[in-house]
């Protein structure tokens, strides 16, 4: 084994030889070797800081005591304290007055339409017009008022969502708990397509009328026309959140419906709460200027 | 030239001997924490097992692949405690064998998507995404409603699960074939034993909307309805959260 010096390179020779193959020893360049050693450098400044290393019952803190939990929980503190300021105007007035502010409104309405599109569009759609099961809110139709502080309790406690101050309502399975026969089932089909302005089949729509008064005029009310106190439908006006058709109306009777809308209260802000309560409202009534 | 480096590696024992040292340093940065689990979890109220349908649940969660898309790990950052709620403690997932923190969010965290929308959504969601939320790029997985649930394999989960030292006892283990059903039974039979067996706050209904059948939609949806909702960390005062 012989290390030569090799002059074209300048380099020193490994000393290994193959068959007259010899290999330069070329150092790694200084500039890597000087990176590493300052990423050990900055490794050890970092466990000096930081928490870093655990032992048996705790882990070293670091100088700093820096903690990623206390850290966003005082951003979060403080980002409530300036928003406090900025949303007192929303509890300064009842919210029915402050559903027909225009200054109130101009200022919410952006953010509370951003408001809602994260949190409530999944089911009501962004543009607020519903789908199958999930009402429209743009609509005249409304379970249950559309007075601002209403809507704001829907949205704080929710319809059937399991919370103390829930809205409960459900429809009886009629047909499921054997209460009515497929026949008187179709009767009331009939019944309640005719009150609703649809084609309907005449010869059913006696016995439908007098099976409506027994069963169902408890909840929505002599003749369909609604009772805002249960959260049932008004069933004339041809609105219907899971369909009008005689099938879906058939089924509804048969199994009962009970939808279910969960309680906001503690996933969102009570000024966030408020601000989607005014913007529901505000997409389905003009304000006066 | 002949540096103390040169010199070991023409060593071949003591060369053998400085590889294993290091290469047993990695090895040992970690295992190490793990001796140290006890203190990093925190002691909170409100933990409990799953029960043996939210199991199932877990189990077509993680076979389906949705950790692939979904994180379970909201970040200690004001951005993912403004979007999701307060972020995830590593109580909330000690009875994760494994774990569903995720890496990627194509879609969002689902740490606490627990009672943030309906049943009827989450079935309708997960039968056709594009249905109810325009523009998802989320797969159907309408064939979960058409899957009855095998329950007889439940039996065996738990007893898996208690060995990687989940605490599931006796009672849980003798009882999870009738409990996996129960739970999603729309008429709360055995509701009074599901409760004293796991606790209070269990949705006991069900789940998919078909009464008929006890489907994997069932079990998928009691699971998201419960992810985030054990534990209530919005009481917890800062004290006990920070460390």
């Amino acid at each position: 084994m012989q290390i030569e010096h090799d002059k074209v390179s300048g380099q020193d020779t490994t000393g290994h030889e193959w068959d007259g193959i010899k290999e330069l020893n070329t150092p790694i360049p200084r500039v890597v070797t000087w990176s590493y050693q300052l990423t050990i450098l900055f490794s050890i400044c970092y466990w000096v800081l930081y928490p870093a290393w655990p032992y048996v019952t705790d882990f070293t803190r670091g100088l700093t005591g820096y903690s990623s939990r206390e850290e966003v929980i005082d951003i979060l503190q403080s980002s409530s304290n300036e928003r406090e300021v900025s949303i007192a105007t929303l509890f300064s007035l009842p919210i029915d007055e402050l559903a027909e502010n225009t200054a109130i409104r101009k200022q919410y309405e952006t953010s509370a339409s951003v408001l809602f599109a994260d949190n409530c569009g999944a089911c009501h759609g962004a543009d607020l017009e519903g789908q199958t099961k999930f009402p429209n809110l743009k609509d005249e139709a409304w379970l249950w008022s559309d007075l601002p502080e209403e809507i704001e309790a829907t949205i704080l406690y929710g319809i059937n969502s399991g919370h103390d101050e829930e809205r409960y309502a459900e429809m009886t399975a009629f047909g499921r708990d054997e209460i009515l026969t497929k026949e008187e089932i179709s009767e009331l089909v009939a019944y309640v397509q005719s009150i609703s302005g649809q084609p309907h089949d005449e010869a059913l729509l006696a016995s439908g009328t007098e099976l409506f008064e027994e069963n169902c005029s408890g909840c929505h009310g002599d003749g369909g026309e609604g009772g805002l106190e249960s959260g049932a439908p008004i069933l004339t006006d041809n609105f219907w959140i899971y369909g009008g058709d005689a099938q879906t109306l058939s089924d509804t009777i048969w199994h009962g419906r009970k939808g279910v809308m969960p309680s906001w209260e503690n996933r969102l802000s009570k000024a966030d709460i408020r601000k989607l309560a005014l913007y529901v409202y505000w997409q389905s009534h003009e304000l006066e200027e | 030239m002949s540096t103390a480096h040169q010199k070991l590696e023409r060593h071949s024992l003591k060369f053998t001997i400085m590889i294993l040292l290091v290469a047993s340093l990695g090895g040992l940065f970690e295992i190490a924490p793990l001796f140290t689990i006890d203190n990093t979890v925190e002691k909170v109220e409100g933990m409990r097992v799953y029960t043996p349908l939210e199991l199932a649940g877990r189990d077509i969660y993680v076979r389906e692949g949705c950790y692939a898309c979904h994180s379970q790990m909201i970040r200690t950052l004001k951005s993912d405690v403004d979007r999701y709620g307060s972020f995830s403690l590593a109580a909330e997932s000690m009875y994760d064998h494994p774990f569903q923190w995720g890496s990627k969010r194509t879609g969002p965290d689902l740490a606490r998507i627990g009672g943030k929308y309906s049943d009827d959504w989450h079935v309708a969601h997960l039968k056709a995404p594009r249905e109810v939320v325009k523009g998802s790029v989320m797969p159907g997985y309408g064939f979960l409603a058409d899957t009855n649930l095998d329950t007889d394999k439940m039996r065996a989960a738990l007893v898996a699960q208690s060995r990687v030292g989940v605490p599931y006892g006796e009672e849980h283990i003798e009882n999870a074939i009738k409990d996996t059903a129960a739970q999603a039974d729309p008429e709360a039979e055995f509701e009074d034993e599901i409760i004293e067996r796991y606790g209070e706050g269990i949705n006991i209904r069900d789940f998919d909307g078909n009464r008929d059948r006890v489907s994997e939609m069932d079990a998928l949806v009691a699971y998201l309805q419960m992810l985030g909702t054990l534990v209530e960390v919005d009481a917890l005062k800062k004290e006990e959260l920070v460390r």
